[in-house]
């Protein structure tokens, strides 16, 4: 009899329930997917680096589940509040009639067992299917082929998913069931009657509080601006500060402004509904600007998340190119302790190998790095360059530069296929390819160094940056090459092997881990890199990087627009009595529908219009950044996250539109 | 000519078996500038009747002419232009809406009629002023007294100069003191402007403010009665003879 009245009460309000119902499906659905990776990578052929990143990335997002589940539990918790109160009368009723108030939240409970377990049976349902569209994509960003592409179903996400939302559904059934036993039956039976303390603002007040807002924002935005997103000092903080109080303000008096300021206009004011329209959105923004606000913010953190994370993940692998000119590297360490080589005198990588690289290679130079004792810090910054630069770049200034010898430097270039270069007996070439340096060392007015007595100057008053081994990224701080004959005296600090594979490359990678590096047992005193592992692992962290960005980017946006749906859906039983009245004055059903309309779409639009206008900056500073570490534009990425950001933006604009269009509908057949 | 001519109307509720006739074959006639009140108990079928010229009802069978139209004929789209255009409303429950201030609630009805902008604050000042609430017109409907409210809906009822003015219980929620004025300015509205007002109550002393008025008795017209030349005085207490006529027939039940 109860699970009767429980289901038909669900069926009765599946209007209500849409938006309820799409969030709790969109929720499960992600949690799925994005928990189910871990099975999908069993399709995928990848390679060692990338399977420890993979697991690292499903470590990472495991732990974001919890905090993207507790989202989630909040947001369920608000919907379902917001059901009950708009049921509110219903409830009184069984109560009147004489029902226990346990046997009414007996009837909630099952109430939202079932819309639970619709929901999560739909979103599991997506999630599976989407999932495999997941796959693809992940082929598709690791850049290799899904080797038997099946359906794949994730038991583990599956549980997980059931065990989170379990919890979830359980704390709202106690909820509501708390909620049930403090309400008393006259307020339950007088839910319907109008609150009619509206609050309701100075509109004078509004446009001073407008235009302080848009103060504080352009200050904001002028203090981002200048002062980026790196460093996080003072003025970084007075940006967000003033952002978010700014963002406050806004909302807390637009409409207010937008009302003093078409109040003026009498041909647009007193035009059909717009009076109606503006007033109605008056009065909720009044009363709802702090959420407002937080959307607002959450909104430009997708934005941000969505379209500069994906931009971010491109910029790592921007520069990988340049940074593994060679197959493979084998770098000898350096005993920064002891200020001490780990070679012993004499010893040759290509002598500990010896015939095994022939293997491998018939191309290979074997080169030698000197520690002067000039330290970098007096090139640098005894000659201008202020001492906040000095804490930037931190213990490099104490560090000895870094000398090569002008022979090793053209086997490098040969090697490169580049020309070589032939230095007058008095010079040197600075060689760096590290962004930060290079300005530091442009600004430095020093052009030459002395050593052992003698001047050297720098050759053709420029600076070279080839990158002369394979590296993560391009990491030359500063080389000095001088004339072999400077650097006689001086024992290597550090030897570099950097060879060219001969015929399959595989083949020859597998060769060089396994029977070269760690056959020799080098891996005590060398590093090896290769570009195949460089690439692999910039890879990897894209996926990563992108992944976790748009789950929670996702998450972040689904919890906006569920929010700002049902404040719209909530106001419904105010706005049915409201536009009932508009058709008995005679307002036409087009009329109305549009008025409706505009009332939903301008309350969707305000906050992600401010968002949108936010990210523009955050992303206009954002962009400098990442251009700065990989000179990768973001304007493609950010196409794509509009066009999902839209597509879920729409739905739920639809969804909620439908809704009220439905309720106010309903009453006008009574 | 008559400005309303109700013919024949009948209005069913329930199927075959179970069958309630809430109005029965009504007729009758309201010349332009009369104020007419219609009487009767609850459930006589006075609000539904109203409902059905006011065309938020439609009656199972007969005709209403407003100003000549069949509004029995006409579709949903042109009963909102024929609603908006001739009929101005009064409710028992003020409906003002409540994120509007009075200017803007009376300003409303003429904006959706598509008045010319410059035309609509001339003509919510010249209401007002004549319902005696220029001082409230920038007040919300939550910082006013039930008689205001009741005042500012009139004058939204009557700003866009309607054909025939629809007042359904219109002093039902308030105290005797607003009561009295509100139905002044009704009278007032009735003799210097000369609406057409029609006025659903059950209350002898409001409808004694009409000059005809119509008694209603389980869904059929029981009589009929004009104030002529009697005072208000004279005019409630032959009011007061027909509603006890109309009780006294209960009590023969006994």
């Amino acid at each position: 009899m109860f699970f009767k009245l429980a289901l038909s009460n669900v069926k009765k309000s599946v209007k209500d329930y849409a938006v309820y119902f799409l969030t709790l499906s969109f929720g499960v659905c992600l949690f799925y997917m994005f928990n189910s990776l871990d099975s999908q990578q069993s399709m995928l052929l990848l390679s060692e680096t990338q399977h420890a990143i993979v697991k690292s990335m499903i470590q990472i997002i495991g732990g974001l589940s919890v905090f993207v589940s507790v989202i989630l539990g909040f947001l369920i918790i608000y919907a379902n509040r917001f059901l009950i109160r708009r049921r509110k009368k219903e409830l009184g009723l069984y109560m009147l009639l004489g029902m226990e108030k346990g046997r009414i939240s007996r009837i909630l409970v099952l109430e939202t067992f079932v819309i639970s377990l619709f929901s999560l049976g739909v979103g599991l349902a997506v999630g599976a299917f989407a999932s495999q569209g997941l796959s693809v994509v992940s082929a598709k960003m690791f850049e290799v082929n899904l080797n038997n592409f099946r359906f794949v179903f994730s038991a583990g996400a599956f549980l997980k998913t059931i065990l989170y939302f379990g919890i979830i559904f359980i704390i709202i059934m106690l909820f509501n069931t708390v909620a049930v036993s403090k309400y008393k039956l006259i307020d339950l039976l007088n839910a319907n009657k109008r609150n009619e303390n509206l609050k309701i603002k100075n509109l004078g007040l509004s446009v001073i509080l407008f235009l302080i807002s848009v103060v504080c924002l352009v200050y904001a935005y002028r203090c981002i601006i200048h002062n980026g997103m790196m460093e996080i000092n003072l003025e970084f903080w007075q940006a967000i500060f003033f952002g978010s109080l700014g963002t406050l303000l806004f909302f807390m008096s637009l409409s207010g402004f937008l009302l003093k300021v078409l109040k003026a206009n009498k041909r647009i004011y007193l035009k059909g509904l717009n009076m109606f329209v503006l007033r109605q959105i008056n009065s909720k923004i009044n009363t709802n600007f702090v959420s407002m606000t937080v959307i607002c913010i959450m909104l430009l953190v997708t934005i941000g998340a969505l379209s500069s994370g994906i931009g971010m993940a491109s910029a790592f692998s921007g520069g990988i190119k340049e940074a593994t000119p060679f197959d493979a590297s084998i770098i000898s360490l350096y005993d920064e302790k002891n200020k001490k080589s780990v070679l012993q005198d004499g010893e040759e990588i290509t002598k500990i190998i010896g015939d095994k690289l022939d293997e491998i290679s018939d191309e290979h130079v074997e080169i030698s790095l000197y520690q002067l004792p000039i330290k970098y810090g007096d090139i640098f910054f005894d000659s201008g360059v202020g001492e906040d630069r000095k804490l930037s770049l931190g213990y490099f200034t104490e560090t000895g530069i870094v000398a090569m010898k002008l022979s090793d430097y053209n086997s490098v270039l040969k090697m490169q296929g580049k020309e070589e270069i032939s230095l007058p007996e008095n010079e040197y070439i600075f060689n760096c390819n590290y962004d930060a340096v290079k300005e530091y060392y442009d600004k430095s007015k020093y052009k030459s160094i002395s050593l052992d007595g003698r001047e050297y100057k720098l050759y053709k008053d420029d600076m070279l940056g080839i990158q002369y081994e394979t590296y993560m990224t391009l990491n030359d701080f500063g080389t000095f090459v001088l004339p072999d004959k400077a650097l006689e005296k001086y024992k290597p600090a550090q030897k570099v092997l950097n060879i060219n594979y001969k015929g399959n490359a595989e083949l020859c990678e597998e060769k060089f881990k396994k029977e070269i590096f760690d056959g020799f047992n080098l891996n005590q005193r060398f590093i090896e890199v290769t570009a195949k592992t460089v690439r692999d692992q910039s890879i990897s962290l894209k996926v990563m990087v992108s992944y976790i960005a748009i789950y929670i980017g996702l998450v972040f946006l689904i919890t906006s627009v569920a929010v700002l749906a049902l404040q719209q859906l909530s106001e419904s039983s105010d706005n049915v009595e409201r536009y009932a009245l508009l058709r008995e004055i005679g307002a036409e059903e087009r009329m109305i529908n549009r008025a409706l309309f505009a009332q939903i779409f301008i309350y969707f639009m305000m906050p992600l219009a401010l968002a949108i206008v936010h990210s523009i900056v955050g992303l206009y500073v954002a962009n400098r950044v990442i251009m700065v570490i990989g000179r990768i534009n973001i304007a493609w990425n950010t196409v794509i996250a509009a066009i999902i950001f839209l597509a879920i933006y729409g739905i739920y604009f639809a969804a909620t539109f439908l809704s009220c269009k439905g309720m106010i509908r309903e009453k006008s057949k009574d | 000519m008559s400005i309303l001519k109700v013919e024949n109307v009948e209005k069913y509720y329930g199927n075959k078996g179970n069958l309630t006739k809430a109005v029965d074959k009504v007729s009758f006639e309201v010349e332009k500038g009369e104020y007419v009140g219609i009487m009767g108990a609850s459930g006589s079928g006075k609000t539904t009747l109203l409902n059905c010229i006011s065309t938020i009802d439609f009656p199972t069978a007969g005709h209403i002419y407003i100003n000549g139209k069949d509004i029995t004929t006409l579709g949903s789209k042109k009963l909102a232009k024929f609603r908006r255009e001739e009929l101005g409303f009064v409710f028992q429950e003020f409906n003002l809406l409540d994120t509007l201030t009075a200017f803007e609630n009376i300003a409303l009805s003429l904006s959706i009629l598509g008045t010319n902008p410059n035309e609509i604050e001339m003509r919510v000042r010249e209401v007002a002023s004549r319902l005696e609430i220029l001082d409230v017109l920038k007040k919300y409907p939550y910082q006013m007294s039930g008689g205001q409210k009741q005042r500012v809906a009139c004058a939204r009822a009557i700003a866009t100069n309607p054909s025939l003015v629809l007042a359904d219980e219109p002093t039902g929620a308030l105290d005797s003191k607003s009561a009295k004025m509100l139905l002044e300015s009704f009278e007032r509205l009735n003799s210097e402007l000369n609406a057409t007002i029609l006025m659903v109550t059950h209350d002898a002393f409001t409808a004694s403010y009409c000059k005809r008025i119509i008694f209603i008795k389980d869904g059929k017209i029981f009589n009929e009665i004009v104030r002529g030349n009697d005072t208000r005085k004279e005019f409630f207490h032959r009011i007061i003879e027909v509603v006890t006529l109309l009780g006294g027939e209960n009590s023969n039940v006994f």
